[in-house]
């Protein structure tokens, strides 16, 4: 099917921060849906809670800005309950390794075939500037005012250390380069994840901003990475917070079977020992 | 970093060096708009107004390139995409805040004029078909006067106020 970016886009007016990052991300999206090329009916967009979490009702596929942290098992019911549809789930920082963090680890290990895509500003900028889990060491915010004491999560170790078969980094400063890894993602069978340096203007340092990314960036096929090692895509991971590496860390060159590919495995192989429908019930009644 | 990808300028042929000014001036006009629909939604009229302004003169200079593109080549193939350019004139996402003015707004367009010079100036270096030279030098020569014209209106515009704005004015909210 032949469609363009355009055909993402809502009605909807972005509400975002003038300047946001989020604006670069969500053009990336429409860029890497629309090479995809699978109508919107077709597509569904799970988000949390935060400014990132607003996303879906950007697009025309269907959304569902639902629950914080909680984009995650809401997109995997419903990819085993309509395993046909395209399905995303998005998110800030804090809502995938705060208050969502304990979802990701199962989300990884089941393997749905989902992207996840996070929008990691190191704040909480929907409630004005706190810390968040992804803010760096000596962070001075609202709710720590003598710099941070915590060190930082590390999305990507965090996702690769748990097996994810396709891992991938990038910022609104190079939106060819983030849409063609979102397409990567949205492609790959299984979850996928991708980390998206997205800077927040209003309560975000001037090192994060964009013009900082261009400035620094590196992608990492420049340095040599092979996305198929596991071993480097952990060595480059550990970059993060020093060093922008974007591009994709680590794709498993043969993907295991997804587990709604499992569960209808399963399913077939039981189903002719099944009992029919209305016979059911007579297994719990004693005769 | 580079604002194009997979573009070989040594051999760019005048079809595909019109076809990239296109996509230029066109990326350039997306991006005012969405700048200029940031800074309506958050109650920056001065600044949305001027960037509309810059989207209508993106406009006519697509729209001229495209006549002279269709003059030569009528109908042949666009042999470039939008995924190779990225910011070549357009402004960076973050160049614009909730409240700016129309100073800023002005000086945000300025830099994103002496940027698309500074990149037809760079690809010069690299072209070698003598028809795409021409067409490369005259369009960084129309980037310096748009930068002439931005210049007059930064002269006309009123001095930004002694207080920046974020001194004063509460975040804007996301919710």
């Amino acid at each position: 099917m032949n469609l363009v970016a355009k055909d993402f886009k809502s009605d909807l007016k972005p509400i975002w921060c003038p300047g946001c990052g989020d604006f670069g991300v969500l053009q990336a999206i429409y860029r890497a849906l629309a090479a995809i090329g699978r109508p919107p009916h077709e597509i569904a967009f799970i988000s949390g809670i935060g400014c990132s979490s607003r996303i879906p009702g950007y697009t025309t596929a269907y959304g569902f800005n639902s629950v914080h942290g909680r984009a995650l098992p809401i997109a995997q019911g419903l990819k085993l309950a309509r395993p046909e549809l395209l399905v995303l789930a998005a998110g800030g920082d804090g809502d995938g390794f705060s208050i969502g963090g304990g979802h990701v680890p199962h989300a990884v290990r089941r393997n749905d075939d989902l992207t996840y895509i996070v929008m990691d500003n190191q704040t909480y900028g929907l409630t004005k500037g706190q810390l968040s889990p992804t803010s760096p060491l000596g962070l001075r915010t609202v709710t720590s005012t003598y710099g941070s004491l915590e060190h930082p999560v590390n999305p990507l170790l965090y996702v690769l250390a748990y097996g994810a078969g396709f891992v991938a980094q990038g910022t609104p400063a190079d939106i060819a380069g983030l849409t063609e890894m979102i397409e990567a993602a949205i492609r790959y069978p299984g979850f996928a994840f991708v980390n998206v340096q997205s800077p927040c203007v209003t309560y975000g340092e001037e090192h994060q901003q964009i013009k900082a990314h261009k400035a620094t960036m590196k992608a990492l096929a420049d340095l040599g990475h092979d996305p198929t090692s596991r071993a480097q895509a952990l060595e480059h991971a550990h970059a993060y917070g020093r060093e922008l590496l974007t591009g994709i860390y680590y794709q498993e060159p043969d993907p295991p079977p997804t587990l709604g590919a499992l569960v209808r495995g399963r399913q077939e192989a039981l189903a002719s020992a099944a009992k029919p429908r209305a016979q059911i019930l007579d297994a719990f009644v004693q005769h | 970093m580079s604002p194009t990808r997979n573009i070989d300028f040594t051999t760019l042929t005048m079809k595909d060096a019109l076809d990239l000014a296109i996509l230029i001036e066109e990326e350039a006009y997306d991006r005012y708009s969405e700048l200029a629909d940031q800074l309506t939604q958050h109650d920056t009229p001065d600044a949305a107004h001027f960037f509309r302004l810059m989207m209508a003169n993106e406009e006519k200079h697509r729209a001229a390139l495209a006549d002279r593109r269709d003059a030569m080549f009528a109908s042949a193939a666009c042999g470039m995409t939008r995924a190779m350019i990225f910011d070549v004139e357009a402004p960076d996402y973050d160049e614009v805040r909730a409240f700016m003015t129309l100073r800023q707004a002005l000086e945000t367009a300025l830099r994103a004029e002496q940027k698309a010079h500074a990149f037809f100036v760079a690809a010069l270096e690299r072209i070698t078909d003598p028809t795409v030279r021409t067409l490369f030098e005259e369009l960084a020569a129309e980037e310096v006067l748009h930068q002439d014209l931005v210049r007059r209106e930064l002269a006309k515009a009123p001095p930004d106020p002694a207080i920046a704005t974020e001194e004063f004015a509460d975040e804007p909210t996301g919710e």
